[in-house]
């Protein structure tokens, strides 16, 4: 009896190790199949491919009415996971360390870490056979991004193709925020120096102590993590520079520079250093996280940040979904000295080291480049700018699509919208004009569906100041130099190269020091600025990273001097 | 004599034989036993030791593209590259300090609240209270992060209003902006935690003390504190030592989420972790040989550490892992 008990057990431990091998290859079976994007049929023979954005972003139900029916339309579906928590260099650094990546990747930062790590489909031999997908691009800009590539292209940049005019009625980049309450208390005036924007800030401050009841924020840098470069990059913007991010270049020599020792980088810091003593800046700003800094933008009492739109837009949704549209933003590209020429946006530009891939994972190569071609084709980009017709919107007489009040206060709520959306927005894509010539792609830059989504305070501050659109309120970058942006290139440097190192030091510099000096008061902020550039000359080996950027402009230059010749040749 | 020491000599053989054989037979009578637990030994050799051959990337300058043979091989350009970093230095400082502070927290608290919670004597009530201390440690540190943040607030922390109302000090304090607090902040997020969970296996070893050393102390009049330090504290010796060892195994693992999720560019200089260097300079710069010489060397040290540890126990004459 005893021998039966254990010659069972035994066969039950064996059997145990057996079944956890075989459930552990059968998740990876599954993962194989979402992450290795064979043709599984999920329900109706969908084929459902597992996508990774390198950015944050915010995961929809599968089973939403535009999620369904863009399956639907074209037979395959993505299934989107954005990043949490981490960097994307860090999530990209681990897929590659495991081996194992989700079918479509949208690496972001970690681009070159994923083609170095030969990671990437090379599709120049598919993308022919793609009509759709061929068209988002002229044949110059495809050999551009050969040329940047090593003659392969591992990705198709998701918002570099702008088709007829630039309808972007929105601004979406980098500037000095500030609520339009404070503007319409102010009677509009004209900002141009950082000087009047904090003068500006502290006058409405000192009247309006408390919002909702709670007490107003005068100004908040977002300082978490990756997300910290408001705090580090206006002094290139302040000085009249472009937002080439790791460094500014001089167009006469050619030499990038790091803005972090230049005069303006000292001037306004020591601004801020006053402001703060002052009061007006969140004094948990440098601790904050991203959800508290999200959570309060999203109560109103922020009267104004400098950041990326992208970052906190999520915050002006919800206000505008609250029906508080005076406690939403209106951006000011700020200088030190009135006569700079600031240039804080961005010319749409060619992306040649990014977008959307196809990973080594995915076995079923054709099929995914099948379904990129779909969601590129008219009825899809209809589908996932406009939704579905009769539901989402209306087409008058005339072919112009439209939306009922109804349906634009469903759209304006980010509950439905989280409901019925889509998440597909790091998806292969174009902006601009539909095919059919007459319809924008996406609502809120046709104009007439622009204009109906005003409400009383943005027709007052767009009129106050003389503008159509809010990104009219911003001048676009003059000229465009042909190494623009020049981050793209930080983001490909290795630990094994200085320049990778000296970036890393660089950051680490600057997260800890910039806080510290801004918190230190204004009659510690000689010394501490000091200190700050001892460390930073004793830490970062800034010759290797201007050494590396200089490198990289001047081929750049030469670059696109063969590209174009070759062109003339033709 | 010699007859004597022929006697002597095949006794030896004979036991020698004896021994052999027994052997053999005790892996036959003992088969289904050695099948049961083979398994298990074919997983800790899968998982835990063939992933060792990993172990040479801390050798090569590793180029994932590359396959195993391809690599160049550099010795130990990488151990150079991580000693000659201030940075590292100082996160090993940081991790140690961290380790030993999280474990004296603790053992403190978990051990306290054992007792105290074996001399409730309403049993219901022990229970509830039991039950409700270990939920914490089923939180993901996400979630504990995010309270702590709520709690440690100028604004609307419960930390900073109370010592205003009780008037210690005029103005909130920003306790996350100010490296000297940091490593309590994470040792007493971690005594939240753990402190319940931890307390699980003191209380269990208490329930073996026999009863009637308890009795015998009553009758000699001894008092609750005198039965606690004489009779509790003593009879949970033994598991101390063993979790004080294991732990000590430990020490170069301070942890990584409540590091990375509470730290920030003011206080990185105390608040980075082995763990988190790992990750800034090795797995996000593409440096996988330098991420895994940093491994190593943490393993490393563990093993040292152990050991001497274990030696020290014994020594002492107290319980040792081997």
């Amino acid at each position: 009896m005893k021998k039966i008990v254990k010659w069972s057990l035994a066969a039950f431990s064996c059997a145990a190790l057996l079944a956890g091998c075989s459930s552990e290859s059968g998740t990876t079976g599954e993962n194989g199949s979402t992450s290795g994007g064979d043709t599984t049929a999920t329900n109706d023979d969908i084929r459902v491919y597992s996508a990774f954005m390198g950015v944050a972003g915010k995961e929809l139900p599968e089973d939403n009415r535009i999620n369904v029916a863009l399956a639907e339309l074209i037979g395959a579906r993505a299934e989107v996971t954005w990043l949490t928590g981490q960097t994307a260099k860090e999530r990209i650094g681990v897929m590659i360390a495991g081996g194992e990546y989700p079918d479509l990747v949208d690496a972001s930062d970690g681009y070159s870490q994923m083609v170095d790590a030969g990671a990437f489909v090379p599709l120049e031999d598919y993308i022919d056979d793609y009509p759709n997908l061929k068209a988002l691009y002229t044949d110059l800009e495809w050999e551009k991004i050969k040329a940047a590539n090593d003659g392969h292209i591992y990705t198709i940049p998701t918002f570099s193709s702008v088709r007829g005019e630039n309808t972007e009625t929105n601004y979406g980049q980098e500037a000095f925020w500030i609520q339009k309450r404070v503007l319409q208390w102010a009677d509009y005036p004209e900002i141009k120096t950082v000087d009047e924007y904090f003068e500006l800030i502290n006058a409405f401050l000192a009247e309006h102590p408390e919002t909702d009841g709670q007490p107003t924020i005068g100004f908040e840098v977002l300082s978490d993590d990756w997300r910290y470069f408001a705090l580090e990059n206006p002094p290139a913007f302040l000085a009249g520079y472009p937002n080439d991010g790791a460094a500014i270049v001089d167009p006469e020599t050619l030499e990038a520079k790091v803005y972090d020792t230049i005069p303006e980088a000292k001037e306004y810091f020591k601004k801020l250093t006053d402001e703060y003593a002052n009061g007006v800046i969140d004094p948990e700003t440098f601790t904050a996280k991203y959800d508290q800094y999200i959570a309060k933008i999203s109560s109103g009492r922020v009267l104004g940040m400098i950041d990326q739109y992208w970052q906190f837009e999520q915050a002006v949704n919800s206000l505008r979904s609250q029906g508080k549209d005076e406690l939403t933003y209106i951006p000011f590209g700020l200088v030190l000295d009135p006569s700079v020429q600031p240039q804080y946006r961005e010319a749409p530009a060619l992306n040649t080291n990014g977008g959307l891939g196809i990973t080594v994972s995915n076995d079923d190569i054709e099929g995914t480049l099948a379904f990129l071609d779909g969601v590129v084709s008219e009825e899809a980009m209809i589908l996932r700018g406009w939704g579905e017709e009769g539901i989402d919107y209306e087409i008058d007489e005339n072919g112009k699509f439209y939306r009922t009040e109804e349906q634009r206060a469903n759209w304006r709520n980010t509950d439905w919208v989280d409901n019925n959306g889509l998440d597909y927005g790091y998806i292969t894509s174009y902006r601009g004009m539909l095919p059919d010539g007459i319809n924008a792609v996406l609502p809120h830059e046709q104009v007439e569906e622009f204009q109906a989504n005003l409400v009383d305070i943005d027709l007052e501050v767009l009129e106050a100041y003389g503008h159509e659109k809010w990104a009219d309120f911003m001048e676009v970058q003059d000229p465009v130099y042909p190494w623009f942006p020049i981050y793209t290139e930080r983001g490909t440097w290795t630990a094994d190269e200085p320049a990778g190192i000296a970036n890393q030091k660089m950051t680490e510099v600057k997260m800890k020091w910039l806080p510290q000096i801004i918190m230190g008061g204004p009659d510690k902020f000689e010394d501490n600025w000091a200190a700050y550039m001892a460390e930073y000359e004793d830490q970062v080996d800034v010759e290797a990273f201007e050494g590396a950027l200089t490198e990289e402009v001047k081929r750049r230059v030469e670059s696109e001097k063969e590209i174009l010749e070759k062109l003339g040749e033709e | 004599m010699e007859k004597l020491y022929m006697d002597a000599a095949k006794d030896v053989v004979v036991k020698k034989e004896k021994k052999k054989k027994t052997l053999a037979t005790r892996i036959w009578q003992q088969k289904e036993l050695i099948l049961i637990a083979l398994p298990f030994v074919i997983y800790i050799l899968v998982f835990n030791y063939a992933p060792l051959v990993g172990w040479t990337m801390a050798f090569q300058k590793y180029k994932p593209a590359l396959g195993m043979f391809e690599q160049e091989w550099v010795g130990l350009a990488n151990f150079k590259q991580l000693f000659s970093d201030s940075s590292f230095i100082r996160v090993i400082r940081n991790t140690i300090s961290m380790s030993i502070i999280n474990l004296s927290l603790s053992f403190f608290f978990s051990i306290t609240f054992a007792v105290m919670l074996n001399e409730l004597k309403n049993k219901s009530i022990k229970k509830v209270i039991q039950t409700v201390s270990y939920l914490p440690h089923f939180l993901s540190w996400i979630i504990v992060t995010g309270i702590v943040l709520d709690v440690l607030s100028t604004e609307t922390g419960v930390i900073n209003q109370l010592l205003m109302t009780f008037n210690f000090i005029d103005q909130p304090i920003n306790f996350l902006a100010d490296p000297k607090y940091f490593w309590w902040i994470v040792g007493f997020s971690n005594v939240w935690k753990s402190t319940g969970w931890g307390s699980i296996i003191y209380l269990s070893a208490m329930s073996s003390i026999n009863d009637e050393l308890y009795e015998a102390a009553e009758m000699d009049g001894a008092s609750r504190l005198r039965k606690i330090w004489h009779i509790t504290l003593p009879g949970i010796k033994p598991t101390i030592f063993i979790l004080l060892l294991i732990n000590i195994g430990n020490i170069m693992n301070a942890g990584f989420e409540v590091q990375y999720l509470l730290g920030n560019g003011l206080v990185q200089e105390v608040s980075q972790t082995i763990d988190i260097y790992v990750l800034r300079y090795g797995i996000s710069l593409g440096n996988y040989s330098l991420a895994t010489a940093a491994g190593i060397f943490n393993s490393v040290i563990s093993v040292i550490l152990i050991t001497i540890a274990n030696k020290f126990s014994k020594a002492a004459g107290e319980e040792s892992l081997f």
